[in-house]
């Protein structure tokens, strides 16, 4: 049936080869870059908009209170509220999660992808990791009440930074296993064979040569997962995050977090008399929360090319 | 061997500030020397002695009195006692009151039987004490002598959710008859709304007023009408409802005790029908259907082990205290009610 001749063929040649110099007066094409240009400066235009909001709002509180807003408890009074016990309270909760949910993770990340027999258990267990990535956040604000504040309330001392820390890490976790697995299994094999071939162990290989190699993909799963942690604020209402007077800031004591304080500010009345209003100081604890979550990324990517440049050399 | 530096330097990096951190805690925890807690009650301000912590937790709509008071107790003269106030509602504050959290719920009505059942289950022993009143006022033009009073169900047909659109009283005569209202002949003139916007709290208590319990029943949304003149200053609002001579609008009491002059107030018609106009008298006890009474709830055994809580009530039912009852917008208690708080508080043995 399918007999080509060879005027046929000539004929799809020259076809091909029109199709492959005019494709930058295809219509669709240029249609199709058209919308993609639109894509990406709608993005571009809403993140600007949203930064310069953030950044002329924040302003007046910023200058108003001078450093004095970063070292100030809250109160009662737009002017004259700081943001300390959120500061304190967003950083710890940032470390606990790094503590916890890095080795945790990236631990269940080399099991399931070196050491676990790829069966239908090992499939399961990761189908459901991947699940577990999807479920909102408030669920795990419901789990963290139950488990974290009540049950281990003699380890945690109810709501407390540490409660909110166990929580936030558990919700990051699976985020956390599932782009350390992609990073592990990105590791070429032959990388592993020779390891094997001049008589590694499995540890001294998984030790020596694919947690490096994987090290930049794992550190930008663990700087994706510390953004997602610090911004949450729905898991901390659940959990009993401060929002109206905390002169105290301790681990093991009550706290609040910048989002909290953020979501609380934003709802109070402004004055209107023209003075540093609640707005402004909503704007001005996100902007402190955007620096903050971008000092945790620096310190991220500097660590990814730094192992990314070790990767090079060997 | 490089892997294992980089875990030392992280370990480093995360337990350096924690260890400072706990440090931090530690000194400022055991300062609990014990401060001035039988102190007679005076109306100068108490001493709050030594420090200390207090955890208020509870209502919202209390909560601003109890953050203004707590930042009294940490910066007035002789003050530093560390007082956390939280606001998760009256509800939620009584189950952890109750379950021994927290040394003083924040309460926005009184505390409910089995709240009270679940307080005697936990062994919380408490004193309730009123400290001040949230209502307000639904007034008009001076010069609408056609409408003196209306019940709920007329508030609701006239501003609820499902007034939309609505440019005359007349229009709210099929819901408010609906509702089996005494008011649905509301007369045929312009209707021009003027109040506080959603941010306030005002706005809030109106809504819990007038409109909840219907708007439930009915199951629309629990707001008001969106299409009416919003202003988060009182002063626009009380201009507006002067100016319309068919106005129909709500201040705080307070606010409208002091203008007084440009507005009029309606009367609201309690459950049993009768037209109660907003006055100190009906206020204070309790008759006007608008208002309702604020109180704390402190946990007995607290207050004597913990001078702190002590020093923080003292202060709260202070002539200082009093005063941030009227700088957090609502309404002092009358000076007779004053002294049953002050005088509940003394006797607590």
């Amino acid at each position: 049936m399918a007999i080509v001749t060879d005027s046929q063929r000539s004929v799809t040649r020259s076809e091909v080869h029109q199709a492959i110099t005019r494709q930058n007066k295809h219509i669709p094409t240029i249609a199709l870059g058209v919308a993609l240009l639109v894509a990406v400066s709608f993005t571009l235009l809403t993140l600007f908009a949203l930064l310069a909001r953030i950044i002329t709002q924040a302003i007046p509180a910023l200058t108003e209170k001078g450093s004095g807003f970063l070292t100030d408890t809250i109160g009662s009074e737009a002017s004259k509220v700081g943001i300390w016990p959120g500061l304190f309270g967003s950083f710890g909760i940032g470390l606990g999660v790094l503590v916890i949910a890095v080795p945790l993770g990236v631990g269940a990340a080399i099991y399931l992808e070196e050491y676990a027999k790829k069966n239908a258990m090992t499939r399961f267990i990761i189908v459901n990791i991947r699940n577990l990535a999807g479920v909102p956040a408030v669920i795990y604000g419901v789990l963290g009440l139950i488990i974290f504040v009540g049950w281990l309330k003699p380890v945690t001392n109810g709501g407390t930074v540490i409660a909110a820390a166990l929580t936030l890490a558990i919700l990051v976790l699976p985020v956390v296993i599932i782009t350390s697995m992609e990073a592990i299994r990105a590791v070429p094999l032959g990388l592993r064979d020779a390891g094997y071939g001049i008589g590694a162990s499995r540890w001294e290989v998984t030790r020596d040569h694919v947690i490096p190699y994987a090290m930049p993909g794992i550190l930008t799963g663990t700087v994706l997962a510390l953004a997602r942690a610090l911004g949450e604020a729905a898991p901390l209402i659940m959990i009993g995050a401060i929002t109206g007077l905390l002169p105290e800031t301790s681990l093991s004591g009550k706290f609040t977090a910048i989002p909290m304080l953020i979501y609380s500010w934003s709802g109070r009345p402004d004055s209107g008399d023209g003075g540093v209003g609640w707005s402004n100081a909503a704007a001005a604890a996100g902007l402190v929360l955007l620096v903050l979550v971008l000092a945790f990324n620096v310190v991220g990517i500097l660590l990814r090319n730094h192992f990314e440049a070790k990767r090079v050399g060997t | 061997m490089k892997l294992k530096q980089w875990s030392l330097l992280a370990a480093l990096t995360v337990t350096l500030p924690l260890a400072a951190c706990g440090g931090d805690d530690g000194a400022s925890s055991t300062s609990d020397a014990p401060a001035t807690s039988d102190a007679p009650v005076s109306t100068d301000a108490p001493s709050t002695g030594e420090g200390g912590s207090v955890f208020v937790t509870g209502s919202s709509t209390v909560e601003p009195i109890s953050i203004k008071v707590g930042e009294l107790a940490g910066t007035a003269e002789g003050g530093n006692l560390k007082v956390t106030v939280e606001g998760p509602g009256t509800g939620d504050g009584f189950k952890k009151f109750c379950a021994g959290d927290g040394d003083i719920a924040d309460a926005s009505r009184k505390i409910k039987d089995e709240e009270a059942t679940l307080c005697a289950d936990g062994g919380v022993e408490y004193i309730e004490l009123a400290v001040g009143i949230d209502g307000l006022t639904v007034a008009t033009s001076p010069k609408n002598t056609a409408v003196e009073c209306l019940d709920k169900a007329a508030l609701y047909a006239l501003i609820g959710p499902e007034s939309e659109g609505f440019s005359s009283w007349a229009d709210a005569n099929a819901i408010a008859g609906e509702l089996g209202s005494a008011f649905a002949t509301l007369p045929d003139a312009p209707l021009s709304i003027f109040g506080p916007g959603e941010e306030s709290g005002t706005y809030d208590s109106f809504v819990e007023f007038a409109i909840k319990s219907i708007a439930t029943d009915r199951a629309t949304d629990v707001v008001t009408r969106a299409d009416y003149t919003a202003s988060p200053n009182d002063n626009v609002i009380v201009d507006g409802i002067e100016s319309a001579d068919t106005s129909l609008g709500w201040v705080g009491y307070a606010y409208y005790k002091a203008e007084q002059a440009r507005m009029k107030a309606i009367a609201i018609a309690d459950k049993d029908g009768n037209c109660v106009a907003p006055t100190d008298a009906t206020i204070a006890d309790g008759s006007y259907p608008f208002s309702r009474t604020l109180y704390i709830y402190v946990n007995k055994a607290k207050a004597v082990e913990n001078p702190a809580v002590a020093a923080y009530v003292d202060l709260y039912l202070s002539a200082q205290g009093i005063e941030q009852v009227s700088a957090a917008g609502y309404i002092q208690l009358e000076a007779a009610t004053q002294q049953l708080s002050l005088d509940a508080w003394t006797a607590r043995g």
